[in-house]
């Protein structure tokens, strides 16, 4: 187990360098001059001069390759530059950023799964009844809706409508239900229907009819002989889930005026802000990467057959 | 009514008195992002109507173009227009206590000129060769050449405007400032990034003290979020051009008539015709499409009538630009008859005009997730087939669009000019830098290099009476020749929430006079 992770845990700086790589190169290779950019922040006309001082300004004026090697010398040791738009260090505010948008994904996640595993058992105890028949129906808009427009039907429903929630902001709990729901609603959706599924099929098979001749409870039998079985698919999707809800996250905030990464990562493509750009990408990969390790680890705990497989092959 | 004015006016002072029991009075805006470290000598981040709040000039430019006392009550002009001697204001505190006198004006003048090679995009910056403090209140400036926009340059928000000298670090303001300390009517109290920036009133302010204990800024990029923050009462200000499209302010118009207003033109959108390149180097076809084009038809139809008809390439209201030019007035028979007299005609009842086996063919260059631009765009494209002239549009990511801009690569393409305060002298003076389409398009003029001679003088003529024939012979030049193709004159949208009173426009784009504005009653 030990071997497999720190297999696993090996590989990802070679990831982090491909991953450099082909940012650093997509970015450049877009037309278009951050120069451009920052002189119509800086609202000073572009003049041949002007240009060339804020390419000289922001390093822009050197090779490519020299410009990579420098940043990545550089990104090894966690400085990641400063950002041209704001002209502070990129790390200070990625991070300043950072905790708004893990606290939405993971209040997302948690709605997720404390919503969509009842509904999930509910629809899968009267396949075709009526309560199935409601899930479905949820399921389908659910998957059906962008979520920026789910958003922005909520705030027109619940904050210009009803006057009930506010439109943008953080604060307290009231700031955060529109934007959990527009976040979460797609996972919910896809992980009530994906447990039904599972937990009808592990219903179906012989342990579990044996369970029932055995005289255990419709109750007992759910949760230890279907449950158990049913809910192994859930965590792989979880680890999927983790990335549609970050994801998610990044596009809801600006709508909901959420003080997060998302918001700082589209004003930064907005002002073609390489460093931001590239120090984003390369972060949220790690932390992709760490959620399904992590995911991995939590499978191979809860399935005895897995962790078998594993410490056989050594 | 007098009488109840002059109660509310008692009841209000009673109320100010009276202190501790009021409650504190903010006004809640809204900007794209927070406002920077607020450096008065830097550019990007900060913003410059969070400097301008904070920070105060010299002297004061005006709505009507003129140009006023404010931290200066007066100045004299050597006759050879090289020297100009300040008297400055005695009265007037920085927010951290520190006296403003010429001791203060001359350390902000030379921090700003030790980095002058970030300020040389403006003239005023190459132009000064020695600044001075005479005594406590007297301050010199001395130029190298009769450059007449001194005072106009020395209003603008940036960078001639004046930090505490405690605040000044030691090695300058390029990089940083200590803290953002000025003798502005507001101080900057806290920055939250990403949510908000929360201005207070100064309580020092040498002038009229603003009524408002608090601006409150809120962070919100996205135009939409802005409105129906608006909507809920989020935020009481809507200020300022871009802040919501213009569908959500004719919307805002008809619900709240009385709390709307639109600002004087601020820019000109405009279309520049390449007199470089056939077929648009020919006049008459440069005179057709100015007569083809359906301006109202525009502005009803993409703008929901929220800008302005324009007539030239500068609105009468800016300074010297009011000469008495005769606008194109839409009328596509008259352009269609100057079309067959310049000999492009419709053979076999073609849709496309031809001569000589070419045909009358254009591009139109515009940036391509501009939605307002391109369907701008459509519309002339489809006036102009009318005429028999084919525009093909050529939508392109902004900076690509700004490339052929500069390099000439166009027929025709949208361009706006740079408003107050630099219309029409820095303006002007950008057309005869190679790099702009404005030069690019004037390229084919058989008198460009008149032109350009001309443009020379006016900036350094101290003949009032010459500066203003300078300034009619171009801009009547340029509109003879029909370089431009005028569409809009654009202004900024207000949209003032119930907790406001009456509020007004600020003499430029980014100057938002924040401590004019009073709370409802």
């Amino acid at each position: 187990m030990l071997r497999f992770i720190a297999g696993r845990l090996a590989l990802i700086p070679l990831m982090l360098l491909g991953v450099s790589g082909v940012v650093f190169a997509m970015l450049r290779l877009g037309r278009g001059d951050p120069a451009l950019d920052y002189l119509r922040l800086s609202q000073i006309p572009p003049t041949d001069a002007a240009i060339a001082k804020a390419r000289a300004l922001l390093g822009l004026d050197r090779p490519l390759v020299e410009q990579y090697l420098s940043w990545l010398w550089d990104a090894v040791r966690l400085d990641f530059g400063v950002s041209y738009a704001t002209r502070r260090p990129v790390l200070d505010e990625f991070l300043y950023y950072l905790p708004a948008t893990l606290q939405l994904a993971a209040v997302a996640l948690l709605v997720t799964l404390a919503v969509s595993v009842p509904l999930g058992i509910w629809a899968a105890r009267h396949p075709d009844k009526p309560p199935d028949q409601i899930v479905r129906g949820i399921a389908f808009i659910g998957v059906s809706m962008p979520n920026f427009w789910l958003g922005f039907l909520l705030v027109m429903v619940f904050s210009v409508w009803l006057g009930l929630l506010p439109p943008l902001g953080k604060g307290g709990i009231e700031h955060m239900l529109m934007p959990v729901l527009a976040v979460s609603l797609m996972s919910l959706s896809i992980n009530a229907r994906m447990l039904r599924t599972s937990m009808l099929e592990a219903g179906g098979q012989r342990h579990v009819l044996y369970a029932r001749l055995r005289g255990l409870s419709d109750r007992n039998v759910t949760r230890h002989h279907i449950l158990r079985n049913a809910l192994l698919p859930i965590v792989t999707a979880t680890g999927m889930h983790i990335g549609e809800l970050i994801g998610g996250t990044l596009v809801v905030e600006n709508i909901f005026g959420w003080p997060g990464l998302g918001r700082y990562a589209v004003s930064a493509i907005y002002n073609r802000d390489f460093p931001v750009l590239q120090c984003f990408v390369l972060l949220m990969t790690l932390i992709f990467v760490l959620c399904n390790l992590i995911i991995d680890i939590l499978y191979a705990w809860l399935d005895p057959r897995i962790r078998m497989f594993a410490e056989g092959q050594r | 009514m007098r009488i109840a004015r002059i109660l509310a006016g008692l009841a209000i002072l009673a109320l100010l008195v009276s202190g501790p029991a009021r409650a504190e009075t903010t006004l809640t805006y809204s900007w794209t992002a927070n406002v920077g470290p607020l450096n008065p000598h830097a550019y990007a981040p900060n913003e410059m109507f969070g400097q301008a709040m904070v920070y105060e000039p010299l002297v004061k430019y005006h709505a009507d173009g003129t140009v006023a006392p404010w931290l200066a009550t007066g100045w004299t002009v050597s006759g050879d227009g090289h020297v100009y001697t300040f008297t400055l204001r005695r009265d007037v505190k920085f927010s951290d206590g520190t006296v403003f006198d010429a001791a203060a004006v001359k350390a902000n003048f030379d921090t700003v000129l030790a980095s002058r090679e970030r300020h040389n995009w403006l003239e005023l910056a190459n132009q000064i060769r020695r600044t001075e403090a005479l005594d406590a209140s007297t301050f010199r400036l001395t130029l190298k050449e009769a450059y007449y926009p001194v005072l106009r340059e020395l209003a603008l928000i940036r960078p001639f405007r004046f930090i505490s000298p405690p605040a000044i670090p030691a090695e300058g303001t390029a990089d940083k400032i200590i803290a953002p300390i000025g003798t502005g009517p507001w101080k900057l109290a806290e920055t939250r990034l990403g949510e908000y920036d929360l201005f207070v009133r100064n309580e020092t302010y040498w002038g009229p003290k603003p009524v408002f204990d608090q601006i409150l800024v809120k962070v919100i990029p996205d135009p939409n979020s802005r409105a129906v923050a608006f909507e809920t009462g989020d935020i009481d200000l809507i200020y300022g051009a871009g802040q919501i499209s213009p569908d959500v302010f004719a919307r805002f118009q008809a619900m709240y008539p009385n709390k709307t207003a639109v600002s004087q033109p601020l820019t000109t959108e405009m279309v520049a015709l390449n007199t470089n390149r056939a077929p648009t180097n020919d006049l008459f076809v440069r005179k057709a499409i100015n007569h083809a084009v359906d301006k109202d038809g525009i502005v009803d139809s993409v703008l929901y009538g929220t800008q302005k008809r324009a007539a030239a390439l500068f609105a009468p209201n800016f300074p010297y630009a009011d000469v008495g030019l005769h606008p194109y007035i839409y009328d596509p028979a008259k352009a269609e008859a100057l079309l067959d007299e310049a000999g492009w005609r419709r053979i076999d009842g073609e849709a496309i005009r031809a001569k000589e086996g070419v045909k009358l063919r254009i591009e139109l260059c515009y940036v391509g997730n501009n939605a307002q631009q391109k369907a701008i765009a459509e519309v002339i494209q489809a006036n102009l087939r009318k005429i028999g002239i084919d525009v093909m549009l050529v939508g392109e990511e902004s900076n690509a669009f700004e490339t052929r801009q500069r390099e000439g690569e166009f027929g025709m393409i949208f361009g706006e000019t740079w408003g107050a305060p630099y219309d029409p002298h820095s303006f002007i003076s950008s057309m005869r830098v190679p790099s702009h389409a404005d030069y690019q398009a004037q390229l084919g003029l058989p008198l460009k290099g008149e032109l350009d001679a001309k443009i020379g003088e006016v900036l350094v003529t101290v003949d009032e009476t010459k500066r203003r024939r300078l300034y009619r012979d171009i801009l009547t030049a340029l509109h003879e020749e029909a370089v431009y193709l005028p569409l809009t004159y654009s202004t900024a949208p207000l949209v003032a929430g119930p907790k406001l009173g009456a509020v007004g426009f600020g003499p430029s784009v980014s100057e938002i006079p924040f401590e004019t504005y009073p709370p409802a009653n």
